[in-house]
């Protein structure tokens, strides 16, 4: 059966523990007494606030806005009073300048103005799409009118919808396809007129059936939007391979999805753009999952952007057992946190709160050459040796091996019994790559 | 709340259950059947010998680690592992200073001396039963004279089977019957000739654990089956005497010093296959395997290059 799934080649089988909080419906998270908004959220320029402390905001206001072409606006996620305006930490560590929001003890609700979706141009979708300040929730966070907006030269044919959720514990997508399946056939409408798409695919795991079939009835009556069904492996829902997966087209090297008349866009931003479209809701709050063994109650949480994590840990009954590792994002590509201060962003799809029997921190030694990391690389790169160039600092090397090509899935260290953190390598080595070609 | 004992590591945060003391102890645990057949048939002289070289083993790392100023990692296994390998390719009636020196050469010098596990180029286990192979007339000649060795060292390895494939034929035997080479009849002269039967045993489990691929170990002893045939040899005969199971299985998958590739991998193993047979048949009938496995190590750095995977779409979809 699972042969005949379509699929790529390489990658691996992680534990998934979806059963966690895959049953849990759509919850609407608490209102902290203070949101952390921050000004770059997104690949690309950060924004210039458009609020000064001691400012009245409302719910869905912009508050954050930037001239660049590749960037997107943020919004206040609730109606309140800018405390202030500081640098503050992000998930990453980095310091992002962001907005303080203290929320009004009443919320009023969101009032948009409800618009006939049917006869947009490509143009109006996309200035929505910017406007709205969409970016991929999947956590690369990439801004969705610059992916809306593909070179003339190369027209896209097929938009994809990632439903494969491969990360590991991660069940937002999955509850998203299940309780708003009309939702996102609109939102896949759009994306298609916005790039002149003919047909659209909804890729999805095989581990998620209800939500397949849930989206298969919601598209009965749209003959050019069909469902597909994906074997359950890592990192299935990577652009390149889902694309492979579905097509059987290959994005070369440093190219993207456009370059094969491909776009692929993740399930929250599509049903985030027909929000948008259909009554000017701007990406202000977003589905997140708090899961893994380490919290009470999992489940996943309607939640507005700039919550901390602690808000979150608090609505999912907080931490039982020894929580060892808090990860923002998925336990595979996410983010580990020193502690719960970090805000959701608009690529958050996570918190996964990790116990010591799941960590396993082996000290690194030298690479046995197993080629577990070569089998598994879904790139087809061989990550050993782009480790050990990185170590002796050969950055042509490192180049060659194909550092650049990674993109950073965390299959190899998954693999690794030498515990070599190949991912860390990578960074490293792109980063000296990318300072040498500045020179 | 505890979250000051949050760890913070860069991702991925999970991890397959996999490390190298499970994997080598998936080896040792491979290596049993072989073991338990080489302890009933050789009995107190295979025990003492694999007592020996792990004893050796486990010494000589201790040792070169110590002069070498780095940290001890015997709790790898894979001292062990090579010890426990040195003692079943040489003969059982070897000296035991044979042994010693054969193991302190594999895991103090093919090892350690060249940078610890991951870093030598020749499989350890086999460059010291070389090493002792080679030197063997030396040392017999000098230790002879000294009056150490018992007369006859040599000797012990010249009537096995593996004879049988030179010349063609038995002048004391009747031809041995595949079953019987299976389990071990006749005798070879190395504790692991008890029989393929055992040591495939334990490589199936390698292959269910995921330990070793099978290109390898497939593509040699496919090489050795035809190429025998081709030269007028019984291919059937040639795969199940000597040490070709334990080498395809055990030795040239060995993960440091085999090329990476699938690709690598095939053509790595051919090499071996072709080498065995050529050395069996026009140079030497024991010692082949272990010679030819050292000839493919040479060559894994030039085909882990030039069978380098073609990166994900690469080449533009035809
Ligand atoms: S090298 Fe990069 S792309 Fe390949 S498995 Fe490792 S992280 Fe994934
Ligand atoms: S998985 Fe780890 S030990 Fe094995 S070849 Fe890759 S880097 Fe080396």
């Amino acid at each position: 059966m699972a042969a005949e799934l379509k699929t790529f080649k390489g990658g691996i089988h992680p534990p998934y523990n979806k059963e966690l909080s895959s049953g849990k419906a759509i919850a609407e998270a608490p209102i902290p007494d203070e949101l952390i908004i921050p000004l770059q959220q997104h690949i690309g320029a950060p924004c210039a606030p458009l609020v000064s402390p001691g400012d009245k905001v409302k719910v869905g206001q912009k508050i954050g806005e930037a001239e660049a072409f590749v960037s997107a606006p943020v919004h206040a996620s609730v109606s309140g009073t800018v405390k202030s305006i500081e640098e503050v930490a992000n998930f990453t560590g980095a310091m992002v300048k962001s907005v303080i929001i203290t929320p009004d003890p009443q919320q009023e609700a969101f009032s948009g103005t409800p618009r006939d979706t049917e006869n947009l141009s490509q143009e109006e979708l996309r200035g929505i799409a910017r406007e709205a300040g969409l970016v991929g929730m999947g956590g690369a966070a990439f801004p969705t009118h610059v992916k809306l907006t593909p070179p003339k030269e190369k027209p896209v044919d097929l938009v994809i919808i990632n439903g494969c959720e491969c990360e590991p514990f991660l069940t937002c997508d999955h509850r998203l396809m299940l309780e708003r399946p009309e939702d996102l056939v609109k939102g896949l409408k759009l994306l298609m007129r916005a790039v002149g798409a003919e047909k659209g695919i909804i890729g999805v795991e095989a581990n998620k059936m209800d939500a397949a079939d849930a989206l298969r009835s919601a598209s009965a009556s749209e003959p050019s939007v069909s469902v597909e069904i994906l074997e359950v492996k890592y990192p299935e829902g990577a652009e390149k391979m889902l694309i492979f997966a579905l097509t059987g087209r290959k994005v070369p090297p440093g190219k993207l999805p456009s370059e094969v008349g491909c776009l692929v866009q993740n399930v929250g931003t599509a049903i985030a753009l027909h929000e948008a479209a259909s009554t000017g809701k701007p990406l202000y709050e977003r589905v997140v999952t708090v899961t893994g063994p380490g919290v009470k109650n999992p489940g996943n949480f309607l939640t507005r952007i700039g919550t901390p994590i602690s808000t979150l840990i608090d609505a999912a009954g907080g931490f039982v057992g020894s929580p060892t590792k808090l990860i923002m994002g998925g336990p595979m590509t996410g983010w580990a946190q020193p502690d719960a201060g970090a805000a959701v962003v608009k690529g958050t799809s996570g918190v996964v709160v990790l116990t010591s029997d799941l960590v396993d921190l082996g000290e690194e030694s030298e690479c046995v050459r197993c080629s577990k990391c070569v089998d598994v690389c879904p790139m087809f790169l061989m990550p050993n040796f782009i480790v050990q160039a990185t170590k002796r600092a050969q950055w042509d090397k490192a180049e060659m091996w194909g550092a650049l090509d990674c993109f950073e899935c965390g299959c190899c260290s998954f693999t690794c019994p030498a515990y070599i953190p190949h991912v860390d390598y990578v960074r490293k080595a792109k980063a000296e790559i990318a300072a040498l070609k500045k020179k | 709340m505890a979250t000051n004992k949050l760890i913070v590591t860069p991702p991925p945060h999970l991890r397959a259950k996999e490390n190298i003391p499970i994997s080598m102890r998936d080896v040792l645990i491979a290596l049993s059947p072989a073991v338990v057949a080489a302890l009933v048939v050789f009995t107190w002289n295979a025990l003492f010998n694999i007592a020996l070289c792990t004893v050796v083993a486990i010494l000589s790392e201790l040792l070169m680690r110590k002069l070498m100023k780095r940290k001890p990692t015997l709790n790898d296994y894979s001292a062990v592992v090579t010890g426990v390998l040195v003692a079943m390719v040489m003969p059982a009636k070897i000296h035991w200073v044979m042994l010693v020196i054969a193991t302190f050469v594999a895991v103090g010098i093919a090892k350690e001396l060249m940078g610890g596990l991951g870093r030598n180029l020749f499989n350890p286990a086999l460059f010291g039963f070389v090493f002792v192979w080679l030197c063997s007339g030396f040392i017999a000649s000098w230790a002879g004279n000294l009056g150490i060795l018992p007369a006859g060292f040599d000797g012990a390895v010249a009537a096995t089977p593996l004879a049988y494939l030179k010349h063609g034929t038995f002048s004391s035997m009747p031809h041995p019957s595949y079953l019987g080479l299976l389990f071990g009849h006749p005798r070879g002269g190395a504790l692991v000739e008890v029989g393929s039967f055992w040591v495939l045993l334990g490589a199936a489990y390698l292959l269910y654990r995921g330990v070793i691929r099978a290109a390898i170990p497939t593509a040699i002893v496919l090489t050795v089956l035809l190429l025998s045939y081709i030269l007028g040899k019984d291919g059937v005969y040639a795969i199940l005497a000597g040490g070709v199971m334990l080498g395809a299985f055990f030795m040239a998958t060995d993960w440091v010093t085999s090329p990476m590739t699938l690709f690598g991998q095939i053509v790595f193993g051919v090499i071996i296959g072709v080498c065995i047979v050529l050395i069996r048949t026009y140079g030497a009938p024991s010692g082949a395997v272990a010679f030819s496995i050292l000839i493919g190590n040479a060559f894994v750095p030039l085909l882990d290059k030039v069978f380098k995977p073609q990166r994900f779409g690469a080449v533009a979809a035809a």
